[in-house]
């Protein structure tokens, strides 16, 4: 499922620290289903967070978040993580979140804006962040047009799927479902 | 406008042809793309959700896509095996030329092998450490899976050109590898994302002096330091490495004087100490004398960042006279076949074993929990890429990062040590 922007995110706040890498995140070296996955994402810094984490959940966190291997960071949604917002994001974190479709943004001074479980409020269009309870707000960059536009297609790969269509369609190829003439894997 | 490497590398792959500096998006011409098919979610399942129902309909270059499958090589489990066999179908639908199936080995380092990877090319890798070819001064970078579905298709990926940091290294190469002591040494004095989304640029005296082992362990541990790229300059030892494997005619890159880079970090490597880093992250560095003492169980030489030959020839030259201490598990991993060849070929193996080392098969398996796992309260000391909690398994094991010299050193006396103090002549 993809992400819109342009609703506003209400959550509370889970706060982290800096270089949060990818194999605490995704372990999916010890825990290779997504069921598994769920019951320890995090655990290595906060062992309460998979038991405690609540559908609409914003995580916070330090510089460098997703840092190490690339692997998304798909988990973090299953467990109902809303938004995640960063000092500073990994590249191929940033990357593979955008791909995903999943929100993120990097905010430089949000840890100093919330506490561990204060409300934060994501107002993408208005381009802010709002502390509920102290009222504190900081700016949103707004994404450049082409990522938003990935964003709205609900991610790469979708967007990746919408081109091939476009592009068959111009060149006048109907039933393009998958190369024609070759055999069906699996 | 004067440009960086990065600018120069993204203009020329430009698909609008307009010049580009940092900050600007824009789409890129891809000219190789690394896959190697992540066994946890491979390319064909991302096909089928991206809503093409048999899979991906096509690469959009059958030469430019090289398919490796080094994860999972000899396979250790019947889903990896499964697995293989599905990519290998994939392979042979698409046409893909470039296929190394049957071969164990790091992919990163059989690019450079087998001359896959040119001076100027943009090449990207479905791998956090593709950054390692900009040792051969191409523009290299990891990609996401959602990104090299879309790169196998088009041949064009969107990209942010990244600003440039210089890093000027001086001095002279001591008698033996230090490119890991150097990168752990600048992430520790200035932080494990010096370089966040930056094109690294290597520059000094020091450059002209590295092996081109010593510049992909520079240049894949970017990645560690947050880089996009980190690049070096075409000069001999490139070309005479490059010319060895391919005749293929390529353009290499070169920043122009007078480029923007928005900091310039300078290292005189004589006045450099041996160093490591402590659990459990990559800048968690110290002096190697303030972890001296620390008894280890396991240590190990491999990974992409440093299983090349340089690497197992210091171990191989220490242990002529040494043996590795009693109790502690000393793996070696060849980067590559090539690697694992050369080594032989200069009676390093001989070596290795009689001292009590245990050569492994080459490929990824020694960085990540798959070959050598650590029980709780184990420690480990390690010339492989990373040092995350629960990397080689227990997350009640301490693993610590060092260079090969400082390994063997550790190996040899079963505690972390200065390598002065076990081997006379350094």
């Amino acid at each position: 499922m993809g992400f819109d922007l342009q609703q506003t995110i209400r959550g509370r706040v889970w706060k982290f620290g800096d270089s949060i890498e990818t194999d605490a995140i995704n372990p999916y070296y010890l825990y290779p289903t997504m069921a598994e996955l769920k019951l320890h994402t995090m655990e290595i810094y906060r062992p309460e967070f998979p038991r405690e984490v609540k559908p609409g959940d914003i995580m916070i966190a330090g510089r460098n978040f997703g840092c190490g291997s690339s692997r998304p960071g798909l988990v973090l949604r299953e467990v109902g993580i809303a938004a995640i917002i960063a000092e500073s994001v990994a590249r191929l974190f940033l990357r593979n979140s955008i791909s995903r479709a999943i929100p993120i943004f990097v905010v430089p001074g949000v840890t100093d804006l919330a506490q561990d479980g204060e409300m934060l409020e994501v107002d993408y269009p208005k381009s802010v962040i709002v502390n509920t309870a102290t009222g504190a707000t900081l700016p949103l960059a707004k994404y450049p047009p082409a990522i938003e536009q990935i964003f709205e297609c609900g991610g790469l790969l979708q967007f990746a799927y919408e081109r091939y269509i476009r592009e068959a369609a111009l060149v006048g190829r109907a039933g393009l479902e998958n190369g024609r003439g070759h055999e069906k894997v699996i | 406008m004067a440009q960086t490497m990065a600018e120069k590398l993204l203009t020329r792959h430009n698909i609008t042809g307009k010049a580009v500096r940092a900050g600007d998006f824009l789409e890129a011409k891809i000219d190789g793309a690394m896959c190697h098919y992540h066994a946890s979610e491979p390319m064909h399942d991302l096909a089928i959700e991206a809503g093409f129902k048999d899979g991906l309909p096509r690469v959009w270059d059958r030469d430019k896509v090289y398919v490796l499958l080094d994860h999972h090589q000899p396979t250790l489990s019947q889903k990896l095996a499964d697995e293989n066999a599905l990519v290998r179908r994939v392979v042979e639908r698409l046409g893909i030329r470039c296929f190394h199936d049957s071969e164990p080995g790091i992919a990163h380092q059989m690019m450079l092998d087998y001359g896959l990877v040119r001076p100027g090319e943009l090449v990207v890798g479905n791998d956090s450490h593709t950054l390692g070819y900009g040792s051969v001064n191409a523009g290299a970078t990891g990609i996401t899976r959602a990104d090299m579905l879309y790169v196998l298709l088009y041949g064009e990926l969107w990209f942010q050109v990244p600003e440039s940091v210089r890093v000027v290294l001086d001095g002279s190469q001591p008698g033996y590898p230090i490119a890991k002591d150097i990168i752990l040494y600048l992430a520790g004095q200035h932080g494990d994302d010096f370089a966040q989304g930056m094109s690294i640029e290597y520059s000094g005296t020091l450059v002209p002096q590295l092996s081109i082992d010593s510049r992909a362990c520079l240049s894949t541990h970017g990645v560690e330091v947050g880089a996009k790229f980190a690049m070096f300059d075409e000069d001999d030892t490139t070309r005479s490495f490059i010319k060895a494997r391919t005749n293929l005619p390529y353009e290499p890159l070169a920043a122009d004087a007078g480029a923007h880079y928005v900091k310039e970090i300078h290292l005189n490597v004589e006045r450099m100490p041996f160093v490591v880093a402590k659990p459990h992250q990559f800048g968690n560095v110290v002096p190697v004398d303030e972890a001296r003492g620390v008894r280890i169980n396991q240590a190990q030489i491999g990974s992409c960042a440093n299983g090349r030959y340089e690497d197992i020839e210091i171990a191989a030259r220490m242990l002529r006279k040494h043996r590795v201490a009693k109790g502690v598990r000393f793996l070696i991993s060849p980067a590559s076949q090539q690697v694992y060849l050369q080594c032989l070929k200069a009676g390093l193996i001989e070596i290795l074993i009689e001292a009590g080392a245990q050569v492994i098969t080459p490929g990824c398996g020694i960085c990540q929990p798959r070959v050598g796992f650590l029980s709780d309260g184990e420690v480990c000391i390690t010339s492989t890429t990373r040092n995350f909690k629960g990397r080689k398994g227990s997350t009640n094991a301490e693993i610590y990062l060092g260079g090969p010299l400082t390994v063997t050193a550790a190996a040899v006396a079963g505690e972390i040590v200065n390598p002065r103090e076990v081997f006379s002549g350094l």
